[in-house]
């Protein structure tokens, strides 16, 4: 049968002259166009319709133009990581794509398209995302694929383990034996790969996000400080500017611990280097906040009403103490929340465990850490740490990510896009959907 | 589940239609059973420590509250456009299909209810609808094979034999993916370069260092051609080495070790003076 699926593709038309590489995340899109002679930058696009408290809406990267974010609302075509709301993702992917002024401006006929979504999807949406791609947007190839797999066509060697580039003459290969964690806004899902394919029974996740995160944040300050629970945008800029993966919890507890009554800790006033205040915006004169170190002398406003002074001149400020750490610990102790699952560290071994033995020592030493969560400081240490502890002493354990781990897969799939043979074999193009249907494009991508 | 001594029976008389379908009720809604999916009454016995049930129903609540969007129900409609074209790409008319897709106000939780109904009735998870044009079986398994092929080609010299030189220089290795050509020759000159000179007691079976067995070929395209697994048997388990440990405690107050337990509502705070913060706002909470 070969030679017949060899004269399909010959007499098809030739593949599309650039490729639109989509990373469609739950929190942003980043979105770029590659070709043979080379990429460009991705666009980092706000996936979702903003409402501010004077009722106007921003789809998608309009949300640079608000200046209010007080009580902003937003409606995220994304749940739990897929793309489940169509009306809005059309929304937005064609104020973004298919408008003539917009900056990405394509015409799908002519366009390929390369599509990431997140492991162990429901067939369902799979099928629907097959069916607006082609039956309403009509790009003219297609590849849907999850989005850990595209980061193993980085050079991965050298710009994660600072080995020599690859020549450009070179062929692309992707990376041989690599487990990518990819923790993003909807989940954290840990992915072995061997050859840039996926092991699709490895495949694990960890319900924690960006999004529990920042919620769980939210809980804590208003819990403790001021009600912040309709400025969620806002409790995610202060989770960005100042969490932290603590290298000794029980330590760093003790020095944020206000002491019993009466025998109050001097450390804890003064901060201990871990307390932080965060100035907030007050939307009027400024309209981002800003950290700095704690300065027990300055208080804040709330302090000042407290004490019966004018509160007039005080600026707004929340001191963020043991909150810096307790949000991101959530990665590795689920179960400080009381959710029932184990964290990243141990779901690496329970990855492996479905893995033969003797390809332990390769996927160990060759972690990549990507998505947003894993610009949180001093995570990758601490999970290099924790995988240590668990792993079998022989094995050489090595944690690492990219310069930009939120662009990473994004850069992967610009890769891909470049080696338009290699891509051509893995899409299909819209000549084959019509001709095939639904369950075919399923199984293929699928790899059945 | 309260059934008052109703079995179930047959789930195979159930139409397989679309959009709805008799799900087995895990007692609370999908989007809470997705992050726990066990029922109630099973939690109650066993149960991340001394918890009563009022508790763990406070703590499902909470963890359905952290995985919400924003804490209120918000509404933001789609922005009307002017439907004349006007700055506006025109993709061909809308496909019944798209628009079904377009206009369904389904949420993940539905679509995993409906998915999880499927596999449990055994029927086909998604109703695939027919190929445009006819469609036709023969073309299916040779146009899906060169998909795999492509991936085969690399593989007769690399896997087997990579992951053999790990530890000892995992970046040698990672790199050499990008010279296949040059690979098997490659590989042997490193390996009498890294190969230290004999020893008399190389053969000491205490000095001797063990190597897992490479898996073979097939299992490795095993491993690869594997189905992927649903949305939840894919989420990671609570395993047995954490189940043992004791579960962390904090104080609802201030987040310091949580070592006292309110007797009231079985919350935890640290020390007299955050129980007095927490009582007030416990005791205003159920009446005093």
């Amino acid at each position: 049968m070969a030679p017949a699926s060899h004269r399909t593709k010959s007499s098809g038309p030739a593949p599309p002259s650039k490729t639109l590489v989509l990373d469609n995340g739950a929190y942003t899109i980043k979105a770029g166009f590659s070709s043979i002679g080379g990429a460009t930058e991705p666009k980092i696009i706000p996936n979702s319709i903003a409402r501010d408290r004077d009722r106007r809406t921003y789809t998608g990267s309009d949300l640079e133009k608000c200046k209010d974010f007080g009580e902003i609302n937003f409606r995220r075509p994304m749940e739990k990581g897929y793309i489940v709301n169509w009306e809005a993702q059309k929304e937005i992917w064609e104020h973004e794509f298919f408008e003539n002024k917009s900056e990405l401006y394509c015409e799908p006929l002519e366009t390929g398209l390369i599509l990431t979504e997140a492991p162990n999807a429901l067939p369902q949406l799979q099928t629907h995302c097959d069916q607006i791609v082609f039956e309403e947007f009509g790009f003219a190839s297609y590849l849907r694929c999850p989005g850990p797999t595209l980061n193993a066509y980085n050079d991965i060697p050298h710009h994660f383990f600072k080995a020599l580039a690859r020549e450009a003459t070179q062929p692309l290969l992707p990376a041989e034996i690599v487990v990518i964690i990819d923790s993003g806004y909807s989940h954290t899902t840990i992915t072995p790969l061997l050859q840039g394919r996926p092991i699709q029974a490895a495949i694990r996740r960890l319900d924690i996000g960006g999004k529990l995160m920042t919620n769980y944040l939210t809980r804590l300050i208003s819990l403790r400080q001021y009600d912040m629970r309709n400025d969620i945008y806002l409790v995610n800029e202060i989770k960005e500017a100042t969490v932290y993966m603590s290298k000794d919890f029980k330590a760093d507890m003790e020095v944020t611990w206000k002491g019993p009554k009466g025998d109050r800790r001097p450390l804890y006033e003064t901060g201990g280097g871990i307390g932080k205040d965060y100035v907030l915006p007050d939307y009027h004169n400024t309209t981002k906040g800003y950290v700095r170190d704690h300065d027990p002398t300055n208080a804040g406003k709330l302090k000042k009403m407290q004490t019966g002074k004018s509160a007039e001149a005080a600026e707004d400020i929340l001191t963020l103490r043991n909150e810096r750490y307790a949000v991101p610990e959530l990665l590795l102790n689920p179960t400080d929340i009381g959710l029932r699952q184990s964290g990243i560290a141990q779901l690496v071994m329970e990855s492996l465990s479905c893995i033969p033995f003797g390809l332990w020592p390769g996927f160990l030493a060759n972690i990549l850490v990507v998505g947003g969560n894993a610009n949180i400081e001093g995570f990758l240490w601490r999970l290099n740490d924790e995988i240590r502890a668990l792993a079998p002493t022989e094995c050489f354990v090595r944690v690492g990510r990219p310069e930009h781990p939120i662009i990473s897969t994004w850069n992967g799939g610009a890769e891909l896009a470049k080696d338009v043979d290699r891509l051509a074999s893995m899409s299909i193009t819209k000549q084959e959907y019509e001709e095939f249907g639904a369950g075919w494009v399923q199984r293929k991508f699928n790899g059945q | 589940m309260i059934n008052f001594g109703v079995r179930e029976v047959a789930m195979s008389t159930v139409p397989d239609r679309p959009g709805w379908a008799y799900v087995p009720d895990t007692g609370l809604n999908a989007s809470v059973t997705a992050l726990q999916p066990t029922s109630r009454k099973r939690h109650r016995t066993e149960l991340v420590g001394d918890n009563s049930a009022k508790q763990d129903a406070k703590l499902l609540r909470d963890l359905a509250a952290l995985d919400r969007e924003s804490h209120r129900d918000v509404s933001i409609p789609v922005p009307v456009r002017n439907r004349d074209n006007a700055g506006r790409v025109s993709h061909g008319k809308v496909t019944p299909a798209v628009r079904k897709i377009l206009q369904s106000q389904k949420t993940f939780g539905n679509y995993l209810g409906d998915f999880e109904a499927h596999v449990a009735a055994g029927t086909q998870p998604v109703s695939l609808p027919p190929a445009p044009n006819a469609p036709r079986l023969a073309p299916i398994p040779a146009s899906a094979t060169p998909f795999k092929r492509s991936h085969k080609k690399k593989d007769p010299n690399a896997p087997p034999k990579e992951p053999l030189r790990k530890s000892s220089m995992p970046v040698l290795k990672a790199e050499s993916s990008h010279l296949p050509i040059q690979n098997s020759v490659g590989e042997e000159k490193l390996a009498d370069a890294l190969d230290p000179p004999p020893h008399p007691r190389d053969k000491d079976p205490l000095l001797r260092s063990w190597i897992p067995s490479i898996p073979t070929q097939e299992e490795i395209m095993k491993l690869l051609t594997a189905p992927p697994l649903s949305y939840n048997k894919a989420k990671g388990n609570w395993t047995e080495d954490d189940r043992r440990k004791p579960v962390r405690q904090f104080c609802e107050v201030c987040g310091y070790w949580g070592r006292v337990k309110c007797m009231r509502c079985g919350g935890r705070v640290c020390a007299l003076e955050c129980l007095n913060t927490h009582k007030e706002e416990c005791f205003t909470r159920y009446g005093a």
